[in-house]
């Protein structure tokens, strides 16, 4: 019996110890923390943390933060996959339950997380939508409104398509890899990329999901390539996914036929537009786009008014460029 | 007494987490987050519930995560596009629980197959079912659903009462009636159970029902959280289930388990998820701490059950 009880004891200290190697100092014991007692905490919640564009958006923002260290307190958290929807309700009840000031939040579904969203502002927590936005036939719905900071992803999407067209000739066959068909952002690229090919005569041949996942997309473009062999392009709708379509065409040595454009410009994507594998992609400066999100989120605190949404800006990215 | 002996290990375990991170963390001992943790734990719990039972016959079920998903489409395809009320949609999204099982339990029974490949297969027929009835798009309930978030006693959700309440029913099935000493028995010794006049052919089939219809009423629980219903949802709630169940102690051998230590493996894992976001730990190292305390709850589960034969 007693030595069942030292088991269960040496359990405790082995799961307490661990959860000491990963903590942080905490807060309270920093002398400038301490006489910044009162300002305000922002909650950036984002997405998946294996997608670099994200891990991108997550240091734009700390570097942010400590620039304006007096400004406000930052706190980050993100989920295993683009998928996992649930966790981030989860993250944002438990960052209402700490008392944030305010959320800044990269939706992995544009309808499942508005509810969440209303029970924090009815808690008197300022919420900002950045990168994906809500879908505004739910906002009605639940008698609310979100203020959107972000890029008009169709827009951008265009503008990569329009660049591939120029590559191309009317009625050529092109694929579009989508992203989860549940995010409004996947559908504004696929929309965007729809655009552009019509208005160039392009063939889409097929509209396919990869749930922004590299691996998926993978798997997905390998069998494309054989149902559709006069492929002339294919259209990601971001780069992890342009990374999976590049591999696949490798793979079938078809890079120099096939040609792959993406969305986002995460490094990777720089050394695919470089060795020539990828076309274009485009960039929508997702360091500051957590930024843009904080300080609207600061302004809205500071003010207690709503500003209006606020369109950020996305650039074509060549290998010229 | 040895049941009374793991659910006091258990609970030793649980406050010295909680102790720690109170610790750690200004904001973790505080009625909020307390009611956070306890209105997120509901689906988890009654995926548990239904996991327990089907580790202590000795099975696996890891088909509940797409089950839920499944379950959830149907109830959402039925609120919406078939206009249906919520009191209407429940019993079907009960029946679909329920048939996934029964398809589970029968075919594993029928030709003798391991549960794990027969519940691999559904996972993914579910999973795409629920892809398929819902289109692949997010179906948004509203308020028709979402209700049930606002119906609180002390700001603890209805969901959260109601999932113990299946827990104390489940724990009552085990330990105080003749078919819940038939699957310990089961679980044990599937040959000697049947020489000794138990239905095991019935009673396996019969668990696989039950984990369909607890995965049917946690996916109730996440649209009403969720506002909708979201085909991706449920993925990888097979392993935290198994992973909660066997942090509670029940072995994956089968012949021991029990509904309350579920409860105290759901809790675990929740109180150490929970806590490590309040204090700021960085992601992957969340992953690396909950999948050892997971393997170290193991090791002990070994080391108790030689203590118990000696």
């Amino acid at each position: 019996m007693l030595k069942q009880a030292y088991v269960t004891l040496a359990l405790a200290v082995v799961i307490a110890l661990s959860g000491c190697g990963g903590s942080q100092p905490e807060p309270s014991q920093d002398p400038v923390a301490e006489a910044q007692e009162n300002r305000p905490v922002v909650a950036l919640i984002m997405k998946s943390l294996a997608n670099e564009f994200f891990k991108t958006m997550e240091d734009g923002a700390r570097a942010h933060q400590s620039a304006h260290p007096s400004d406000y307190e930052l706190i980050t958290e993100g989920i295993k996959d683009e998928l996992d929807v649930n966790r981030q309700v989860q993250l944002i009840e438990q960052m209402v339950a700490r008392g944030v000031d305010a959320i800044v939040l990269a939706p992995a579904d544009s309808k499942a997380l508005v509810a969440v969203c209303k029970r924090a502002q009815d808690k008197g927590v300022v919420v900002v939508n950045i990168d994906n936005k809500l879908d505004a036939a739910v906002l009605t719905d639940q008698e609310m409104a979100v203020p959107f900071v972000g890029p008009d992803n169709r827009a951008g999407a265009k503008k990569v398509g329009d660049y591939l067209a120029t590559q191309l000739t009317a009625g050529d066959e092109v694929a579009i890899i989508e992203g989860v068909p549940s995010a409004y952002n996947a559908v504004q690229r696929k929309l965007g990329f729809e655009d552009a090919m019509k208005a160039a005569g392009m063939n889409v041949v097929t509209n396919q999901s990869a749930g922004w996942e590299q691996a998926k997309a993978n798997q997905v473009v390998s069998a494309l390539l054989t149902s559709h062999p006069e492929l002339k392009a294919i259209l990601c709708a971001n780069d992890s996914m342009a990374q999976g379509a590049v591999s696949a065409l490798r793979a079938a040595g078809k890079l120099s036929s096939v040609k792959v454009v993406g969305f986002d410009n995460i490094s990777a994507a720089q050394a695919l537009l470089k060795e020539g594998a990828l076309l274009a992609t485009a960039d929508q400066h997702g360091a500051d786009l957590a930024v843009f999100g904080i300080e609207y989120a600061l302004q809205m605190l500071a003010s207690g008014d709503t500003p209006a949404d606020q369109e950020t800006p996305v650039d074509l990215i060549t290998s010229a460029s | 007494m040895r049941q009374l002996y793991n659910s006091l290990g258990l609970a030793a375990v649980l406050a010295l987490l909680i102790a720690f991170f109170g610790f750690q963390s200004e904001y973790f001992l505080t009625w909020g987050n307390f009611v956070a943790v306890a209105n997120q734990i509901p689906d988890a719990l009654l995926i548990a519930i239904g996991m327990t039972f089907v580790l202590i016959i000795g099975e696996i079920d890891l088909s509940v995560g797409a089950v839920l998903a499944l379950c959830g489409a149907v109830l959402g395809v039925a609120m919406v596009d078939w206009g249906l009320p919520f009191f209407v949609a429940v019993p079907i999204t009960l029946a679909v629980g329920a048939a996934c099982g029964l398809a589970n339990g029968l075919i594993t029974v029928r030709w003798q197959l391991p549960s794990f490949i027969v519940t691999l297969g559904m996972m993914e027929v579910a999973r795409g079912a629920a892809y398929m009835v819902t289109d692949s798009t997010t179906i948004y309930i509203g308020r028709p659903v979402d209700w049930l978030m606002g119906v609180t006693v002390a700001d603890l959700s209805v969901l959260f009462f109601g999932a113990l309440v299946v827990a104390f029913l489940a724990q009552g099935f085990l330990s105080m009636t003749i078919w819940g000493r038939g699957l310990l028995a089961l679980g044990s010794n599937t040959e000697a159970a049947r020489l000794s006049g138990i239905s095991t052919s019935r009673l396996k089939v019969l668990v696989f029902v039950g984990s369909g219809v607890c995965a049917a009423l946690a996916s109730i629980v996440l649209c009403a959280r969720l506002s909708s219903a979201d085909p991706n949802m449920g993925m990888g709630y097979e392993l935290y289930a198994i992973a909660a169940v066997v942090v509670g102690g029940t072995s994956l051998l089968g012949g021991r388990g029990s509904v309350v230590n579920t409860v105290f493996g759901v809790l675990t894992i929740a109180i150490l998820g929970t806590g490590l976001v309040q204090i700021d730990v960085e992601d992957p190292v969340k992953r690396i701490v909950t999948g050892t305390v997971v393997v170290v709850a193991v090791i002990v589960d070994y080391y108790r059950g030689r203590m118990t034969k000696q």
